[in-house]
């Protein structure tokens, strides 16, 4: 018997999938049932979901693009200090000390992309008019989700602790200075520039170590939550509301 | 003949008074739970603001008045305070003053440019007279003035943490600059 | 030519080799396809574009890559500007629109990706152009802007399909998709096969191109220019033409809200689940003008043609940290009172209560507040009962004035580009006194 036949064959492979390969049309459709990760899918699906041109699979390019930034995420965070005095330095050893030293540039491409495709796969559900009944609350999370997708990659630009993040940051948390009520140079404004959101935003009146640490935890851990969370309730969604949209 | 209604009949009834105590008293444990949601977010809320912020002295000494000539632009004090220290003509009086080098429209540091005698902004092209009035670009208001004075000792004295705002008719206040 | 650029074209030589080599192939290809489908003329015509290409791939493999002609840069150089980039474009997307059933046509499509492509490479020959594409966090835009030109593309595509099918009576094309297929192993294997692509694509990106750094943070020297992230720099380029509190807060939230409530003011049954335009026109109009025009475009006049001092740079224009355009604007209340009644506006007294100077500035402002009342108001009131008469039915009170408010607010940034740029208008209603400009 052959050896990979054999591994199919043994106690720890039928404990781990339960069932025999998927080469037959029941087994097909177990395989998806049994498994946590396939689960997402459905079972079976019409035609036209699996025609690129239809979907263009920026969604689940998406996706995929979430996951490679939390693996180069959580890799990254062992070698990065969110202080004035170390942010920066670690960013040079990150790129200079450190083996395969291309996990930032992995980290940063993949944003950029991920920015990009959700963009495009918000385009495609427009487009396609997806987002009509009974779509329309996974559309809402889905606009949520971009958003977050944005605010991720702008809390993470901090990060490096460079010219470029710093600045960058100082131009967009003073747009927030400047909001209406809550900003305290914006219109109708009943806050000051200690108790408005911008303050709150950066935890001082300027950019400074609190707004590193801030966006850090934020990048790091508070967001990244709340996009799973949702992407969850997304993918769910998209099962309970009947499965890829098509032609009525 | 009168009747009395069904569910006049219906709400007296045992059962119905009870499971209306019932109803209310869910009304009140989803309210109560409301009010400790409430309470907690805002309480979450007012955590992130921070009550102590880590920020360098708001004060600081600029030398004797007779170091800056009329028409110069002191920019030494940039670097380290945010404040340029300006002689110049603002409704036809000289005045010393101090203005704040953060651009009206997003914060951003303007620069000074000696030859087209103004402060120019890098983000977007904002343009202010030395007397820090804003007349081209985007930006929205005249550079603020922090609050300056002559100390006891004959120095200049610059106190940041009072600003001064032409828009608002604060720069009348005596408190914004120094008569030159 | 000067040692510099000299020197600019043996180091891309290769590259465009490449390029233009890449480009040949691709052509071959297409050339092959219509041979095969017994379309010789228009496989002849790739086979003629192959050539050129060979040709030009030969120049720069020899050392000679190829490039424009200074006349043809200085003449683009000269109509680039943000209003005629503008206006250009929303010409462009308008012949585009109207005669999409021509343009979807795929030799035209591949027509229009050849002129771009053989434009891009002359263009990398420049050291300005090639300096503006190349730099690390401008690559992925440059990406962005031939997928968005190819997913809308081929949107238009088979959304022109659809039509066409609609119109002789025939259901979509998706329609004949229909019949039910396993996931496994269809669908697994294509992410499969996707996953693999992107993560090859991430890493030799990132093997190629090293993740910006620059000099460490540093509060009191602002970078000239100052830009905020790509994605963002539509939003930083808008600023030019409003107030912060206005395309800084209250833009991004009316997006975030506008696109929340798409789905609630949409009461249009059709085009659901497939590619159409003319079931769904004004949407679609709508809907590609703030995305295209009012998101896009600004984003790439930002990363690409904003240099220091923000001022405005062509293509092959060096970025001369001197250049400054002077522009001096003046509000509507200026031109209402001082040029149009010749009186000096009202005076708002500073030192008066809050109440006496807001009215002081809201009697100066007056013009303004009168424009925005017309535009808000009577506006939607005069469109309900003309142009929009059966889409008020259809919608109902509140979907009614939630849209047209959306769309008007949507409106006032082209507009208030437009008294920019032909009234040098800064602000409708201005009053610093109460940090509210617009």
């Amino acid at each position: 018997m052959p050896l990979w036949d054999r591994i199919r064959r043994s106690q720890v492979w039928k404990s781990i999938f339960r069932h025999p390969p998927p080469v037959d049309r029941p087994n097909r459709v177990k395989v998806v049932l049994t498994n946590l990760i396939l689960h997402l899918h459905p079972v079976a699906m019409p035609k036209h979901g699996l025609r690129l041109r239809f979907t263009w699979c920026m969604g689940g390019i998406t996706f995929f693009l979430f996951l490679v930034e939390v693996v180069t995420g959580v890799l990254l965070m062992f070698y990065y200090r969110p202080t004035i005095q170390w942010a920066y330095h670690d960013m040079l050893a990150l790129r200079d000390v450190v083996s395969y030293g291309i996990l930032r540039e992995v980290h940063r491409w993949g944003a950029h992309a991920m920015v990009i495709t959700a963009m495009l796969h918000m385009l495609r559900v427009f487009l396609t008019g997806s987002y009509k009944p009974p779509r329309e609350f996974n559309w809402v999370i889905g606009v949520l989700l971009l958003a977050l997708t944005l605010l991720l990659s702008f809390t993470g630009y901090l990060l490096p602790w460079d010219q470029l993040s710093m600045w960058a940051v100082t131009v967009g948390s003073n747009m927030v200075g400047a909001a209406p009520l809550v900003g305290h140079e914006g219109p109708a404004s009943w806050v000051t520039d200690q108790s408005d959101l911008r303050y709150v935003l950066l935890g001082a009146r300027s950019v400074g170590e609190e707004a590193l640490l801030r966006f850090y935890v934020l990048h790091c851990v508070a967001l990244p939550l709340l996009a799973a969370f949702l992407m969850a309730l997304h993918f769910w969604r998209i099962r309970k509301d009947g499965g890829i949209s098509g032609p009525l | 003949m009168f009747r009395i209604p069904d569910y006049v009949v219906s709400q007296r009834t045992r059962r119905a008074v009870l499971s209306r105590i019932a109803r209310w008293m869910a009304g009140l444990g989803f309210a109560m739970l409301g009010l400790v949601a409430g309470l907690w977010s805002a309480a979450s809320a007012r955590f992130m603001v921070p009550n102590v912020a880590t920020e360098p002295t708001r004060r600081f000494k600029a030398g004797t008045p007779g170091r800056y000539p009329p028409g110069h632009v002191e920019q030494r004090y940039k670097e380290e305070h945010g404040v340029w220290i300006v002689h110049e003509k603002y409704r036809g009086r000289w005045q010393l003053f101090a203005l704040s080098t953060a651009c009206t429209h997003l914060g951003c540091i303007t620069l000074w440019q000696e030859s087209d005698r103004r402060f120019k902004c890098p983000c977007h092209g904002s343009g202010f007279y030395p007397n820090g009035v804003n007349f081209e670009g985007p930006a929205p208001r005249p550079l603020p003035r922090y609050a300056i004075r002559l100390a006891d000792d004959g120095h200049i004295e610059v106190d940041r943490s009072r600003t001064f705002h032409q828009e608002r008719g604060q720069w009348d206040d005596p408190a914004s600059y120094i008569p030159g | 030519m000067t040692p510099d650029i000299a020197e600019h074209l043996t180091r891309v030589a290769p590259l465009l080799a490449a390029f233009h080599a890449a480009c040949s192939a691709m052509n071959v290809a297409a050339g092959g396809y219509a041979w095969r489908g017994r379309r010789r003329g228009e496989a002849l015509a790739w086979l003629g574009a192959a050539i050129v290409f060979l040709g030009l791939a030969v120049g720069a493999w020899a050392g000679r890559p190829p490039q424009l002609p200074a006349m043809a840069k200085a003449g683009i150089d000269a109509v680039l500007g943000p209003a005629t980039l503008f206006l250009g474009s929303l010409a462009l997307l308008t012949v585009l629109y109207l005669g999409r059933r021509f343009f979807t046509a795929p030799p035209v499509g591949l027509a229009a990706l050849n002129a771009s492509l053989l434009l891009f490479g002359l263009s990398l020959a420049d050291p300005v152009f090639a300096s503006l594409v190349a730099k690390p966090d401008h690559v992925p835009i440059v990406g962005m802007i031939y997928l968005l030109g190819f997913v809308t593309w081929i949107a238009a595509y088979q959304a022109v399909e659809n039509d066409r099918r609609t119109a002789a009576g025939r259901g979509p094309v998706e329609k004949t998709y229909a019949e039910k297929v396993l996931v496994w192993p269809d669908l697994v294997y294509i992410e499969l096969i996707a996953m693999v692509l992107v993560s090859a694509l991430l890493i030799a990106w990132s093997l190629l191109l090293a993740a910006p750094l620059e000099q460490p943070a540093h509060p009191s020297v602002t970078p000239n220019p100052s830009k905020a992230p790509w994605y963002f720099l539509g939003l930083q380029e808008l600023l030019l033409y409003a107030d912060a509190w206005y395309v800084g807060f209250v833009v991004p939230c009316l997006i975030l809200f506008g696109l929340i409530a798409l789905p609630y003011l949409d009461v249009n049954p059709k085009g659901n689940g497939y590619y159409t335009i003319d079931a769904q026109r004004r949407k679609y109009l709508v809907f590609m003008f703030g995305f295209l025009m009012l998101w896009v475009l600004p984003i790439l006049v930002g990363t690409f043609l904003r240099g220091p001092n923000w001022s405005f740079f062509g293509l092959y224009e060096p970025r001369d940290p001197q250049k400054m355009a002077m522009h001096v604007n003046v509000t509507l209340s200026e031109y209402f009172w001082e040029w149009g009644l010749g009186r000096p506006r009202p005076e708002v007294d500073p030192h008066a209560g809050a109440w006496l100077r807001m009215g002081q500035a809201m009697w100066r402002e007056m013009p303004g507040l009168a424009v925005l009342a017309a535009y808000f108001v009577a506006l939607p009131l005069l469109l309900r009962r003309t142009l929009f008469k059966t889409a008020r039915l259809a919608m109902g009170r509140c979907r009614y004035w939630i849209a047209m408010g959306l769309l008007l607010l949507m409106l006032t940034l082209p507009l208030k580009m437009l008294l920019r740029w032909t009234l040098h208008l800064s602000y409708i209603v201005s009053m610093p006194e109460f940090l509210l400009n617009f």
